[in-house]
């Protein structure tokens, strides 16, 4: 038997090394420049936001100061209708009760005398006598 | 008049036909709807200013109808004379922005074109600017701005 016994051994030198690190290309842009781009998105993104959201506020604040402009003349006006109509619902009160004696016309129900308004209209057809038996 | 198809609510039964009480002036009312007011708002506001500022601290005093009715006359008899003014000379801008107005459901902002012309229009028989207040100093005011939103 010249068959001597052989031991399984690596090649004369040693095996190659593995290469175990990962080696993909280089494709597309790199971290930081990733990051300034979408950062540049977004600060786009978010000057839009903030042009818009002026814009609306600088409406808005055109359609309030349209109606605070307004607003003295129709008070104007809706006060000249309401003491009209006041005026007109006292007269009918007088003639309602004229034959009660120490009736006062127009007094308020309150004994101060800051102004409260009427809480119910003052409409005509409600104010003639005998309009709750209808 | 009334609500149509509510013929318990009428709205003829709300009127009161009396006339004011003699011993007040007669005035006139504005008569005019939304839009044209609208339209006109920041000059009546401006023309009308004193008038107007005068009828509020009235009415800050008393919320009386018959204790501002002084003021009340000024504020509208000033309101209407800043109208009429407006119609003498620039009728037709006024008119197409308030028509503008009323299609675009009263905003500024969808009718920055025929706003243009009106403003130009006041600005160049009576001298009278629109200015929003409390805007940013710093940037054009809104209606000024380029582009005009549409």
């Amino acid at each position: 038997m010249s068959n001597p016994i052989t031991q399984d051994l690596p090649p004369k030198g040693g095996f190659a090394n593995i290469r175990y690190e990962r080696r993909l290309p280089q494709r597309g842009p790199g971290g930081v420049a990733m990051f300034l781009i979408c950062g540049g998105i977004m600060a786009y993104g978010w000057y839009q936001v903030h042009r818009g959201l002026d814009e609306r506020r600088e409406l808005e604040r055109e359609k309030i100061w349209a109606r605070i402009h307004l607003t003295p003349m129709l008070i104007a006006e809706a006060d000249r209708d309401e003491f009209r109509r006041k005026c007109a619902a006292v007269e009918r009160e007088r003639k309602i009760m004229e034959g009660v004696p120490g009736w006062e016309a127009g007094k308020s129900v309150y004994l101060g005398s800051r102004y409260a308004p009427d809480i119910i209209a003052n409409v005509p057809i409600h104010q003639q006598p005998g309009f709750k038996d209808k | 008049m009334g609500n149509p198809g509510y013929k318990y609510f009428k709205g003829e039964d709300w009127i009161d036909p009396t006339p004011p009480p003699s011993d007040l002036p007669a005035v006139d009312e504005v008569g005019s709807t939304g839009a044209p007011l609208k339209s006109a708002s920041f000059f009546i506001g401006s023309v009308c200013q004193e008038y107007n500022e005068d009828f509020m601290l009235c009415k800050d005093e008393s919320r009386d109808p018959k204790h501002c009715l002084r003021e009340g006359r000024k504020v509208t008899r000033c309101a209407m004379d800043a109208l009429q003014k407006i119609q003498s000379k620039c009728q037709r801008e006024f008119q197409m922005h308030w028509q503008c107005l009323d299609i675009k459901n009263q905003e500024f902002g969808r009718c920055r074109e025929p706003e243009k012309a009106y403003n130009e229009c006041l600005f160049s028989a009576f001298g009278w600017k629109k200015a929003v207040p409390g805007a940013p100093e710093n940037r054009p005011q809104i209606h000024e701005r380029i582009p005009l939103t549409d």
